[in-house]
């Protein structure tokens, strides 16, 4: 079955009617995820005979008659959110062999829908990054370059049909910038709108799990079983519109779209070009563009990495290198805490402590914190009027192609990668990554921002646009 | 902005609060970051920010459960949940084995 070219409930549907067995299927996809992953890099941890076992489970409960929405799916699941079965390294060598007590919602509410874990997917240094190129055993590669990087390994499974959806972390766009660079849809949901519970984030603000797939419907298929309330998290939010359905799918035609001209100047002209062309092609379809400002990109890039470092810094204070890590000899307890904590933080994690620790302390609190804070205020409402100009916004969703997987980020040129994702996650709303063109023979992608639980109508709007545009009319690579 | 000569004593502090062993080299490498850091978030502070409220959300649209109420807690019944109970202090069952 070439999961690539079917939808998500043609998939349930063959399993359903034992036109392929989830057995079969997966251990299929095994063999080819042996194959790719060499190559490519995209597993921290292959699933096996425990997804093997899952999907003997999957058969019976298809055997008892039990319908099961993503009966027999393979989907991977990015190594920062907690999966029972498998290890969970957060991309930190000091997790390496460490087994979460716990599975994430997220993960369960795709299992309880009959969906199979196939792996855990590579990431940065304790997902503080969007290149993978921090990752402990090395970068992804992408699909379509293997000398550049994925920017996400869980885009990298999808584009590559080894999984039908990833589940991902977003912060300030590892799963967007990821879709862009691979070439297919990449969803950070309205905050709050799918369980952050078993969610390893180092900023606790801005950290969701999103969804990747290779187009809308899927993603909303996934969208059915992934959201609503959870006990767990608290700040899942009881969403009190209509429920999330594939038979409500707007007129995408009457559907306006707000262009901010000026976001598009922190590109490169060729970069520029894919956008201008992309909105050329999207009038001829039948959507209405308005321009509009959003003029707080850059601040609003600043405000998040301000608020982002702070919450690095108290969240890896529990790692204290006792348990798990790099228990040094030492003379003292504070020596042994400074000698672990200076091993198991990765470069980037040692960076955003110590810098976020310094812009909590007295003096800079009010200077950098609370205006941090206060210039989130201002962002929120920036997109929010934005959004009653127009229905979407449209959005680049990178500011350059993906980076080689040889070559080391200046500072902070890659906190400035994410110039166009960070601002919407900071707005709390859904973002849609999808293909807007290609750029030197690589995937460009564009993001699409709507109101809070919107996500259905970015969905139907991006499946209009890379179907009639056809970007990729002979298939990833 | 703060002085580049307080920012580097803040620097240190963080290092030694944060409980990390910075090897020498590293530590002249973040002192150049800090100063890069410090250019890169000037535009930030120029924003009018007056009579604007800080938030701590995205929007408004997550739950308040329930409200929160101080109510005389059972002290009985929280020694018996507890395996042992001695001088004020309770021992816990162990989350990770």
């Amino acid at each position: 079955m070439e999961l690539r070219k079917i939808s998500i409930r043609q998939a349930a549907e063959a399993v359903s009617c034992g036109d392929i067995s989830a057995h079969q299927l997966i251990e299929e996809t095994l063999k080819n995820c042996s194959v790719l992953n060499e190559g490519l890099n995209i597993f921290t941890h292959l699933a096996g005979i425990d997804a093997l076992e899952q999907a003997k489970a999957v058969d019976r409960k298809i055997e008892k008659g039990e319908r099961l929405p993503l009966a027999g799916l393979p989907v991977a699941v990015k190594d920062d959110i907690c999966y029972g079965v498998l290890p969970t390294s957060f991309g930190s060598p000091a997790f390496k062999e460490f087994f979460s007590p716990y599975t994430a919602t997220a993960v369960e509410r795709l299992m309880d829908a009959g969906a199979i874990v196939i792996g855990k997917t590579n990431l940065d240094d304790m997902s503080l990054g969007s290149s993978t190129v921090t990752s402990p055993i090395g970068p992804t590669a992408n699909p379509w370059d293997t000398e550049r990087t994925a920017g996400s390994a869980g885009a990298a499974a999808v584009a590559t049909g080894l999984c039908m959806l990833a589940l991902e972390s977003d912060s300030g766009g590892a799963l967007r910038q990821g879709a862009s660079h691979c070439g297919v849809i990449g969803l950070r949901p309205t905050t709050g709108r799918i369980s952050r519970y078993g969610l390893n984030a180092s900023s606790s603000s801005f950290g969701q799990i999103g969804i990747t797939a290779i187009s809308g419907e899927n993603i909303i298929s996934a969208m059915e079983v992934l959201s609503g309330f959870d006990s767990r998290d608290a700040s899942t939010a009881i969403c009190k519109e209509k429920p999330v359905g594939q038979d409500i799918v707007p007129e995408t035609r009457e559907l306006i779209i707000g262009y901010p001209a000026a976001a598009f100047d922190h590109l490169v002209p060729d970069l520029r070009e894919v956008f201008e062309q992309a909105r050329e092609l999207y009038t001829e379809l039948g959507f209405q563009f308005v321009d509009l400002e959003l003029a707080l990109l850059p601040e609003a890039l600043q405000a998040y990495y301000v608020i982002a470092l702070a919450e690095s810094s108290s969240n890896h204070s529990r790692f204290d290198g006792v348990r798990f890590g790099a228990a040094e000899e030492a003379g003292d307890l504070e020596e042994l805490y400074c000698e672990s904590r200076g091993t198991i933080l990765g470069r980037e994690a040692r960076r955003r402590s110590i810098f976020g620790t310094l812009l909590l302390s007295k003096g800079n609190y009010d200077l950098y914190y609370r205006q941090a804070l206060k210039v989130w205020n201002l962002v929120r409402r920036e997109f929010t009027d934005a959004l009653t100009k127009c229905d979407l916004l449209m959005l680049p969703a990178v500011n350059k192609l993906p980076r080689l997987c040889s070559e080391e980020a200046g500072f902070p040129d890659h906190w400035s990668d994410d110039i166009f994702c960070a601002p919407v996650s900071l707005s709390g709303m859904p973002s849609l990554s999808l293909p807007a063109g290609q750029l030197g023979g690589l995937p460009v992608g564009m993001q699409l921002v709507g109101r809070p639980f919107s996500e259905e109508i970015l969905a139907a709007a991006c499946d209009r646009m890379v179907r009639e545009i056809k970007l990729f009319p002979h298939g990833n690579s | 902005m703060i002085s580049m000569s307080d920012a580097q004593q803040g620097l240190d502090k963080a290092i030694r609060v944060m409980k990390i062993k910075v090897a020498l080299s590293e530590q002249e490498e973040l002192d150049r970051e800090l100063s890069v850091l410090l250019k890169w978030l000037e535009p930030m502070l120029t924003v009018d920010t007056a009579g604007t409220e800080q938030v701590l959300t995205s929007h408004d649209a997550l739950n308040v459960v329930r409200e929160d109420h101080a109510r005389q807690g059972d002290l009985a019944e929280l020694q018996e949940a507890a395996p042992d109970f001695a001088g004020g202090f309770y021992l816990v069952p162990p989350i990770i084995e």
